[in-house]
Formats: C-alpha cells, structure tokens, sequence
C-alpha cells in the first residue's frame, strides 16, 4: 500500500506541474501579451515595455516559466492591479473560506445522502424510492444558481428565515457563529451533492446486496438488517471515498457559484468577479491554486480508499 | 474434534432431512420457470448423497429451496421440507434463521465471492457463533481456532485476521467449510464445492468433506455436474434432469446399472469410457427443455432414444422393481434381476486390456508439424513508485520443447499457472516468446514480423476455453466467420458468404445461423461456430484451450466428436490444451504433462496414462474424479498433496519437489532432465522415476480393487 | 457536474435463472430474426421515465424551433410600456421583462442556442474522448501515460474555471462556445472510455483478432468501439445534459454570448434583479426549461444505460 501511495503522490505531483505549465502558457496567450493584459489597458507603452523587461518576458519561454515557478514558490502569484493587492495575500485570505464553505457542505450532504441511499435501496420501487429518486434527479438537474436563487426567494424573501447573503467578512470562527446567514449557501451546495450521492449509495448498496458473500451471511442465519449493517454498508460505503474525489472539481465549481450567488468571498465569487473585469493575474493564480487544491483533495480520497479497502494493496 | 459447544447431539432414527414434492417456481418475465418440480429425498445421518445433473436440471435450486435462500422472484410453490420432523418451507422468516448457520450449514461454488472481501476471516467464521450460540468472545475465538484446525487450514490462530484474498482458492473454501460447519450442524450442504477449484485441490477438499462426515456424524448433500465427483465420496445418488429426479439409488447400483435411458447417456458421453476404444462419444441430441412450459409426459422423452408415443403423452413416476432404486421411466434400460453392485460393475466396466488406440499408430510415421524448442516466456513483475524496476518473474514456461506430428492430435495437462495456455498463444502468435522456437511445416516463425508473420498466422488458429467471450456480441454470425477471410484479403464478398455458408455447414449449424448473434445461441453452438471461425483460413493446424470444459457432459461429447470427424476430414493437427486427463487421453495421441512451466512428463497418450513415470504425472491421474465408485475409492488415499507454489520463485531444482512424496536432497539441487523410458517416445523429467507396476494406474487399479 | 460514475444495477436478474432457457436452442426459435437495435429500443421504450423524458426533448425541438414560426412576438425592440407585465398579460402569456420583451417568444429563442449548442459540444466531446480513450486504453504502455496525463492534468482544472477562463479571453460566439464547453467537457468520455478498454481488450474476441492477424486499427474502430457504445451513448446523453447546466452558467455569469442574443441563462441572470420586486416569472420560466431539458436527457440516459444492460446480461 505505502508503494501505491507513493505512485499515487508521484503522479499527482506530475500533474500539478503539467497544470501549472498550462497556466503559464495561458499567461502567453491573453489578449494583447501579458503586459498589457497584467497591467490593463491605461498603461502606456514605456510601462509596458519597462514591465516586459522586468519581469522576463522577452527571455526564452523555459526561462520565463522557471521566473514564474520560482515566483509562485516564493508565493509570489503578482499584483492584482485592479484590486489594488497582492493575489498572493488574497488568496490566502479566500481559500480557506471556500474550504471551509465546502466541507460543511459535503459533510451534511453525506449526514444525508448515505442513510437516504440505503433507504432507496432497501424500499427499491416503492413510492419512498420514486419520490426520492424524483427529487435527486430535479436538484441534480438544477443549476445551482437557480437552486440558490430559489431557496433565497423561498426562505428569506417570502419567510424571512434565513438571510441571503453569507457571511461577508471576518476570519473562520465568525463565519462559523454566523449561522444564520450559512444556511442557505450551505444548503443550496448540499442538497445537488445529496441527489448525486445518494443515487449512487442506492446503486451501491443494490450492487452490494446482490453479491454472493450476502448469500453466505443469510446462510449462517443473519438478519437483513445484520446482513446491511455489518456485511453490506462497509462495501458499499468504501468507493464513496473514490466517487469523493472525483466529483471534486463539479464540487469545486458549484460551489463557486453558489458563492457567487449569495455573494460569499472565497475563491469562486472572487474568480468570477475578477474575470468579468478580465484580472488576469488574480484569476490566472485563483485556477492555478484551485487546480492544485483539487488534485491534493483528489489524492486524499484515493488514499483513504487504499487504506479502507484491504484488498487495495499495490497498483 | 471431541467439543460440542452447543450440545446438540444429533441423535434419533429416521432421515435428517426428507424433502416431499417440492415444488419451487422463479418469477420470470414470460411467466414462472418451475425449476423444481416435484422432487422427494431423504437424507440420513452420516450420509452423503449425491445430487448430480446438467446446468439448469434445478440442481441448486434444490439446494438453495431447503435453505430458503431463492434468489429474487424464487419462491416454494408447494412441498416439504421436513428437517428432523420440522418442516422449513413453513417456518416463519424467524424460524427459518435459527436453522441456517445452526442446524443446516452450507458451502457454495466460489470461495472468493461467498466471503465477505472487507472482514477478516476470523470474523467471518465467528458470524454463525455470534448469531446462534450464547458464548463469550473467548469462546467463540477458541471455537473459530478449533474449526479452522479441523478443516485443515495452517496455523489457525495467525490466520484469523487475514482477509479472503490473502488466502489461496483452496484455503477460502477451507474456510468457507468451516463459516458452515462453526455450530456444528446436523447437514452440510455443498453446492458445486470444488468447482472453481483445480484438480489437485478439489481432491483435497472432498476428501475433506468426506472425512468430516464420518467424523462428525453429519449429512451431506453434496451437489455436482461431475459423476467423477461424487462417485468417490456419495453413498447414494439423485440423478435431476429438468426440475425432477430421474433416478435414485445407492452409488454403486447407479454406475453399474443405471436404469434410467438419461443416466445411461450420460455414462456413454464421458470420454473416459470411450478412451481405450478411441470409439466415438454418445451424445444426447438437443437441449433440455425450457421449464417455463415444460412438455407434457417424460421431459427426456424428446431427447431420448428409446421414447415412445406413451413417454411423450403421460409422465413417468418415480419407482422401482426393487426397494432402494428408484427410476422415473416406463422402459427402464439395464438388467433388472441385478441386485449385488458388485456383479452388475463387472458387466458393465469395460475391457481395459488397453492397447494403443488405432489412430497413434498411423501417424507414428509422420513427420512433425509443429516443433516448439527450448521455449521460454516470463511475465516480469514490476514494482516501485517511479521506475518500474522489476522485483521479479513469473516463469510462465521455462525451456519446453517438443514436437507434434502432421494429423496427430497432441494432449497438453496440467492444473491452472502450469503455463499450457501461455503456450498455446505462443503458438498461435498471440504472445511472443522471450527465447526458444517454433517451427510450422519447417518455418520458424518466432523471428517473423509484419505480414510475414501474419501470413504465417493463418496455417495456426486458437479455440477458446469460452466461446461466448470469443465471439464479438455485436456481430453477426456471418461477420464473425467472415472476419478472418476480411483481414487476409481472401475472396470477394460473394465468395466468403459462400464460404461462410461451407463452414456452418461443417460444424452443423443451419444457414440462418449467419444472420443471427452469439447470445440467440447455446453453448454447444457457440463452440461450433468457434470451430468453424478456425477452419474459415484452412489452418493446418488448430490449438484448442480446454474448449468443452464450460460445458455439461453431454454437448461436451458433441464437440469432440466434431473435432474428431473434422480432423478426419481435413487432416488437421490438433494442440488440445486440458487440465481434464481424460479428455485428453480420448483426444490425443501424445500427451504432454507441464508442471509450473516445466513439460514432465511426454509419451503415446496410453502409455502416459497407464505407465506413468513421473510423481505428478501419477499423481494427476490419482486426483482426477473418474466416474467409477470402485477405481475412485481404490485410489482415494493418493493424489498430489499441498498446494501449487508461487511462479514467481519456482522451487529449485525439480519444481515439483515440494509436493512430491519422493522429493530427495539432489531433487533440490538438480534440475532432472526429460529422459526415455519404456516405450517409443515416452519421456519423463525425474531423478527417480516410478517403475513400471509401481505407477500402473487406473487401469490396474480398477482390476486390483475387486 | 459530474455523472455518478456506478451504473446501476437491476434487481431481478431473471435471465440469469437456471432452467429459464433465456437463450432459445435456434431450432426451437420461430420468430423472425430481431436486430439489436430493436430489442434495446423495446426495453427502452418500456422504461416510463425514457418515454417522458423522450417526449420532453421532442417538445423543446418543436418548441424552440418551430415555435417561433408559429408563434411571433418582438424580441428585437425594446417597449418599455410593455415591460414587466406579468404572466397572463393581454399578448403576453407568460408575462413580459424589464424592456418589454415577450417571456415566451424569448423562451423559444433561448432554448435554440441551449439545444445547438449542448448537442454539438456533446457530439464533438463524445466522439473526441471517445477516440482518444480507445487509442489509450488498447495501446497501452507509455503512450497511455502520455494521453491519460493529459487529461488527468486538464481534469484537475475544474471544469467551470477552465471554461470561464477561456470565456474571459475570448469573445464568445455560438461556435467558439462549442469549442469552449466541448474542450472541457471531452476528458469525461476519454476517461470512461478508455476504462471500458481496458477491459474490452482482455476479452478474448478482441484478443482472437490478433490470432487472425488482424491490427490494432481493426481490433479499436470494429470491435472496442462498438461494444463500448453502450457506455459511450448513455454518456452522450448525460455530455447533452452537462453542456447545457454550463451554457447555463456561463451565460449566467455572463459569458454568454451579447445580447440582444437570447437565452436562458441569461434571461434568469436578468431576472434575479428583480426578485425584490416580485417578478418571479422572469426567474421561474427560464429556470423550468433549463430544469426540464436537463432532467429530460437524464431520464434518456438512465433508460437507456439499463436497456443495455439487458442486452448484454442476455447470454
């Protein structure tokens, strides 16, 4: 297992190269040259030309890209000039509230999703399963815009019960006591990552019970309930790991524009913002550090599979 | 095994279990398929009693109606169950759970997916302890200990946190037993036990089962496709064909004089009656009928030979002109005065005063066709996180040379990762040797590459083990046999058609089976249209890799009887590659014996088979189950031991070694080389080979047990 | 947004019941040969939800591109007298925006370019991945790792970063919005496909075309590729599904293409000015289609992923 996960690490570690390369060369390719793109359309040619030379852009390609590795290790991701910023002080001031908005998120939805799974598969083709089976397919089809959009009409406009904007500012430990104003955010996120988690804990589960080790356990006289409880969850709860980490990125994105939606500062609302008004710098290092965080996310559910599933032992 | 933790003595007269009329029905979605009907036996302590039959003959279902354990749709339609007067088929949901794991334990075909990949074994065997008895943790573990050291696994008490996959096939089902034997039941039904399992191993695990029976005292319904299986181990036998019992008896009655026209068939379709005459097969025309509207009167009647108007209009029952067999036929077949098994054995066990069968000595002068020399393959074994540095081999074949003669038909043995399958597709260039050569009609073909070798290509086809996986699903029949002709540009799309049409014809298939897909066919058919893909480039010679063992016994005999007349017909040469000897030994003129890579032993099938020279070539033929009740529980106490090391660190020296019960220091330190023997071409690798007499086989064998 | 990766599994498995002769020994067989087509479209056409799904797409074709001829209202001319009716309005039945434009004529505009749009990125991802997936999978080796780091590498960037940063370049038009979405929507197929591979190329009827001596060309387009159609067509359906839910937040966001272009996006990005004032229609409408089109192409998916199945389980 160790072996595997070394590979594993490896291999993400490649992939975080060849995405930042891709970054970088997506820094070549914004209108105008990245002068003009960094420094906006009010800089004048002298400034441009000044800012080409200071930063290496008329040195060959290898020697601007390892410039701006060494930039982004020394956490130099450039200046934001429309925010008036470091890119770097600003993302560090946002990922953690995007974190923080997601594994709240995730987690309820898995409070949800995995007993609600179980209960479709056990009660398969009864009313219980079609309706519940009727809502993950309408909330997985919903936009999380719309989702957002609806739930702030719904339960703060029409209710008054929750507010519908996140919480704005402050460090973790505000946000988290701003309850009231987490709900709906927390909420919209949650409920799409119920309807696709819960389609599949039901497939899983279903898969799961056909298997012949179920069988066997009915065999030695276990109850259903035993058979679901001791044989059949932890098998069918293991790929959750896998299936985690790949919905990752969709998570990623969702949660950007939820973000958006009910205008809380992480790393989605500030990439949108700042693409409208085309901040090359602060999106170019918003994606880059996204990506990173996805692959590592990736790579955490991959290994918590391998060390769940005892048969994951090399490759 | 002196404990008895639960104190259930398993006292009182009359049968363990007796079934009446049962009768089970699975929901399909053309109606109900009545996949036991009307089927009664009893079963007594210490008893085992066979249950054998063909695919879908309602065999499992019987098994599976007893337990409760239908799978979804099943459903008990009517009957008995009566275990110790009790009668499960009534029982509540409740009841029903207190029986399975106490009183009945079960064993299933396939150890890998009937235990719980995810919990360690010790707590899978715990699982009947913990639901049925009221002991403590300490005893359950000291109990999981005990039954596990009673079915024979190694070093019980370490073994108990491993998990499924970390154990070999035959160890899991060792486990398995003992998940089902845990609270000491009064019957143990196993369905299919050593089916997934390789020959040496399956031997290993009914005698396992064998022996607990009389240990324990325990019933046993020991549920099977093979007659060798159980004609060994059964005390009496229940032959089903199409959801009922067509004959019932004692074991030896039952091989020495089967009443019923479908027991006899079946007999007459095993090759290995018919291996020293080299005589063709009996094979039962047609398939078994379809149990959702089953035909009225006999279910046999549309297959059998002997059927008249009155079979086919009113069902025969289930009795017998002697107490103790029983038979569902109104014209029986056999001798019905016969009452001593032993007399009627001697009537019908065959002439073994073996002599080489008619088509060796033809080809004896021929001249070689094939010649494979000094091959060898290794699959290296990587490991590491970045550079896949190899940490080792797994020598697949390791120096195998020998040589086939035009028109002969060459036997290749050996169990599971012995490598004969590796040199099967060497053969047919699907894989590519590291050293050595092969050589067809002369032309060496290892070196060849690009259109040469493909050209070469042609002259050699493959069977596959499972035609089904062989054909693509998604094309047509025609396509399929057309394929072939296509990649090497032969004719126009006029001609293949009409060749296409040639070659159903050949392996007896209608025209309209062109249009059709695989799945619309059977087994048996989809075999034949694997063999008529093969001939589609006039091959000079076909490499078949265990082509009939994923079928039942009788259209197992419709093909290779195909095979054999196709030979005939075309002079083909045949590589038939088995882990089954007697198929082997009534196809083949030249058997070859490879063991973890190596060939041990080679000679004229007959001589192989009757004087073998090498262990495990002895061993082999001891441990397949022959249909015969006397040769089987003559040679039950050898058989190869222990089960078959890793390749990937073979043994040194003489890689049987360790399993061999002559094993000395030079057979560590020398690799033995193939030596003659005896008769013309008869050669075995072994530093001490076993005298002529000492190793004759089955054939005296069979003479010495009366 | 990504699919469940598990596919479901049916319960019963009557075909698998011995004795239940599911494969007919061809001499008992008396029907006319039936094409496989004919019997994956039977089971499917006896999936309900396939049929309400079918039946939903088949409206918003005619909707959305016979609509219009039927039905003509002004979507050129802004009339600010005209503005903000609500639904039921004398001309205006489903109401009308905040610059006079009407609802349901708007809705029939909009979806044409949610529709042309997701089908043609669905069909250039579907066919691009498809290809790259089959080349990978059955060549194996450094190749493999080569084609898989590539995707693994855009993977990592989530979907609606790429998308936006690509948007926030360039200036979108109908068929540079097909690039975009299809350019990060490919890698789904490509990963899937090149799984199904990996095991297709094991099965022995693609190794017996090389026993033939048959080349890899043959063994991919006559063999992989048509026995993963199953995978790859019930995938399509959900690539339709993903590219529309992106358009949607695309547009949403902004990135669509300039208005006086419609659509649906777009239309609800407008609406949400105007909770405050409780016209919900310009939000619900838009909403609804996008909702429906995508459970719709969803309901397809599932139904036809289990009527290949059947098929297959068919042995």
């Amino acid at each position: 297992m160790t072996g595997y996960i070394i590979r594993r690490v490896l291999q993400s570690l490649l992939v975080v190269i060849l995405v930042s390369i891709v970054t970088f060369l997506l820094t070549d390719l914004l209108p105008g040259g990245p002068a003009r793109a960094i420094l906006g359309p009010k800089a004048t040619a002298q400034q441009i030309q000044d800012f080409i030379h200071a930063n290496g852009y008329d040195r060959p390609l290898p020697v601007q890209y390892g410039i701006w590795v060494n930039n982004i290790l020394h956490g130099n991701f450039g200046y934001s000039v429309k925010l008036n910023q470091s890119v770097g002080d600003l993302i560090v001031d946002r990922l953690p509230k995007t974190i923080v908005l997601m594994a709240i998120s995730i987690g309820v939805a898995l409070i949800i999703a995995v007993p609600l799974g179980i209960y479709q598969a056990r009660r398969r083709n009864t009313i219980g399963d079609y309706t519940v089976t009727t809502l993950s397919f309408i909330f997985y089809a919903m936009p999380s815009f719309l989702l957002g959009l609806l739930l702030v009409l719904v339960f703060s406009t029409d209710l008054g019960w929750f507010s519908p904007t996140a919480p704005q500012t402050g460090n973790i430990g505000q946000i988290l006591s701003q309850f009231n104003s987490l709900v709906l955010p927390v909420a919209t996120l949650a409920l799409i990552t119920i309807a696709t988690f819960s389609r599949y804990m039901r497939s899983s589960v279903m898969e799961n019970l056909a298997q012949e080790y179920v069988r066997t356990a009915l065999a030695n006289g276990a109850t259903d309930r035993r058979v679901m409880v001791v044989h059949v969850l932890r098998n069918a709860l293991i790929p959750i790991a896998t299936l985690l980490g790949l919905s990752l990125p969709a998570l990623v994105a969702g949660a950007a524009i939820t973000e958006s939606v009910f205008n809380y500062p992480g790393m989605g609302y500030t990439f949108i913002n700042e693409a409208e008004v085309r901040d090359y710098p602060t999106i170019l290092g918003i994606a880059l550090v996204i990506s990173v965080a996805t692959v590592i996310g990736s790579l955490l559910a991959d290994i918590a599979y391998a060390a769940l599933d005892p048969r994951v032992k090399y490759s | 095994m002196t404990i008895d933790p639960l104190g259930s003595g398993h006292e009182g007269s009359g049968p363990v279990l007796d079934v009446q009329d049962l009768r089970t029905e699975i929901a399909v979605s053309n109606g109900a398929v009545h996949a036991v009907d009307g089927v009664s036996f009893t079963v007594n302590r210490g008893e085992l009693l066979g249950v054998v039959g063909e695919s879908g003959c309602g065999k499992t279902m019987t098994a599976l109606s007893i337990m409760r354990l239908l799978p979804a749709g099943g459903e008990i339609a009517g009957g008995r169950v009566l275990l110790g007067g009790e009668d499960l088929a009534a029982m509540s949901d409740r009841e029903i759970r207190k029986v399975r794991g106490k009183r009945i334990g079960m064993v299933f075909q396939d150890p890998m997916t009937s235990l719980n990949p995810t919990i360690q074994i010790g707590r899978q065997v715990a699982e009947p302890l913990k639901l049925h008895t009221d002991l403590s943790a300490q005893q359950i573990n000291d109990r999981v200990i005990e039954v596990l050291e009673l079915v024979g696994l190694p070093q019980p008490a370490k073994r108990l946190s491993a998990f499924p996959h970390e154990l070999s096939g035959g160890m899991r089902q060792r486990v398995m037993i003992a998940r089902a034997l845990a609270c000491d039941p009064e019957l143990l039904i196993a369905d299919e036990p050593t089916t997934a399992l390789d020959v040496t191993i399956q031997q290993q695990i009914l005698e396992l089962i064998d022996d607990l029976r009389s240990r324990l005292g325990m019933a046993v319904i020991l549920v099977t496709h093979d007659l060798g299986v159980i004609a060994g181990r059964a005390d009496r036998v229940a032959v089903m064909y199409a959801g009922r019992i067509v004959e019932v008896t004692d074991t030896n009655r039952l091989f020495g004089n089967p009443r019923h026209p479908y027991t006899e068939a079946l007999f007459e379709a095993l090759p290995e009656n018919a291996a020293e005459t080299g005589d063709k097969l009996y094979s039962i025309p047609g398939l078994p009928p379809d149990l959702v509207a089953p035909p009225v009167g006999c279910r046999f009647a549309a297959r059998c030979r002997y059927a008249t108007d009155q079979c086919r209009a009113e069902d025969p029952p289930l009795r017998g002109d002697i107490a103790g067999h029983d038979y569902a036929c109104f014209f029986p077949v056999g001798d019905p005065e016969m009452q001593s098994a032993t007399q009627t054995h001697q009537i019908r066990r065959h002439d073994t005063g073996s002599t080489e069968n008619g088509v060796a000595e033809s080809v004896r002068e021929a001249k070689p066709l094939l010649e494979v020399k000094h091959l060898v393959k290794t699959f290296p074994i990587t490991a590491g996180a970045v550079l896949r540095r190899k940490v080792g081999n797994v020598s697949a074949i390791a120096d195998v040379s020998f040589t086939v003669a035009d028109g002969e038909t060459f036997g290749l043995v050996g169990e599971s990762g012995c490598g004969k399958t590796t040199i099967g597709r060497s053969i047919v260039g699907m894989e590519k040797a590291d050293s050595g050569a092969i050589r067809i009609d002369g032309t060496e073909f290892t070196s060849l590459h690009g259109r040469e070798l493909r050209q070469r290509q042609r002259d050699t086809q493959l069977i596959f083990q499972d035609a089904y996986a062989s054909l693509d699903p998604r094309m047509r029949v025609g396509s399929i046999l057309a394929e072939p002709l296509v990649i090497h540009g032969v004719g126009t799309r006029a001609s293949r058609t009409e060749r296409v049409n040639e070659l159903l014809g050949e392996v007896g298939l209608p025209r309209s089976a062109a249009d059709r897909y695989p799945h619309e066919f059977s087994g048996g058919q989809r075999q034949r249209i694997g063999l008529a893909r093969a001939l589609a480039l006039q091959p000079k010679l076909i490499v078949a890799d265990e082509p009939v063992s994923a079928l039942d016994v009788s259209i197992q005999a419709q093909i290779l009887n195909l095979m054999s007349d196709l030979r005939r017909r075309h002079g083909l040469t045949y590589v038939f590659i088995s882990h089954d000897l007697s198929v082997v030994r009534y196809l083949a003129n030249t058997i070859g014996v490879m063991y973890l890579g190596k060939l041990v032993e080679i000679g004229p099938a007959e001589a192989v088979y009757n004087r073998p020279h090498h262990p495990y070539t002895r061993g082999l033929i001891d441990t397949i189950p022959v249909a015969d009740p006397w040769a089987s529980r003559a040679k039950n106490e050898d058989g190869v031991r222990g089960e078959l090391p890793s390749a990937v660190n073979p043994p040194s020296g003489c890689r049987f070694r360790t399993r061999c019960p002559f094993a000395q220091e030079i057979c560590a330190k020398e690799e033995p080389r193939l030596k003659s023997y005896g008769t013309e071409g008869h050669r075995a690798a072994c530093h001490f080979p076993l005298e002529v007499g000492v190793g004759a086989a089955a054939g005296d064998g069979m003479a010495a047990s009366n | 947004m990504t699919t469940p990766p598990q596919p479901e599994q049916l319960q019963p498995i009557p075909d698998l019941v011995p004795g239940a002769a599911a494969t007919k020994p061809l001499e008992q067989q008396d029907q006319p040969v039936r094409p496989m087509w004919r019997m994956v479209l039977q089971v499917f056409l006896q999936n309900k939800l396939a049929v309400v799904g079918l039946g939903v797409v088949v409206f918003f074709v005619l909707f959305c591109f016979l609509g219009p001829l039927i039905y003509h209202s002004n979507q050129v001319l802004s009339n600010l007298r005209t503005a903000d009716l609500p639904p039921g309005s004398p001309g205006f039945p489903l109401g009308s925006d905040d610059v006079g434009f009407d609802e349901l004529g708007r809705l029939m505009v909009g979806g044409q370019s949610a529709l042309e749009i997701g089908l043609a990125a669905a069909a250039i991802a579907t066919v691009f991945g498809s290809l790259w997936g089959a080349v990978a999978g059955y060549l194996g080796g450094w190749v493999d790792a080569v084609m898989m780091r590539i995707v693994d590498t855009f993977l990592a960037i989530p979907s609606l970063f790429l998308v936006l940063l690509l948007a926030s370049i360039i200036t979108p038009t109908e068929g540079l919005l097909i690039l975009v979405i299809a350019f990060s929507a490919w890698l789904g197929p490509a990963r899937l496909v090149r799984g199904e591979t990996l095991s297709l190329r094991t099965r022995d009827y693609v190794q017996a075309v090389k026993m033939m001596g048959g080349g890899n060309r043959r063994a991919i387009l006559r063999h992989i590729l048509p026995n993963a159609i199953g995978t790859i067509v019930v995938n399509a359906t959900f690539q339709v599904a993903d590219a529309i839910l992106t358009l949607a937040a695309l547009t949403f966001l902004g990135f669509g293409i300039a208005p006086p272009h419609a659509d649906w996006g777009g239309m609800l990005s407008n609406g949400t000015n105007f909770t405050s004032n409780g016209y919900w229609w310009m939000i619900i409408w838009p909403g609804l289609c996008i909702v429906l089109i995508v459970v719709a192409f969803n309901f397809l998916g599932d139904a036809l992923r289990d009527a290949f199945e059947v098929r297959l389980r068919k042995r």
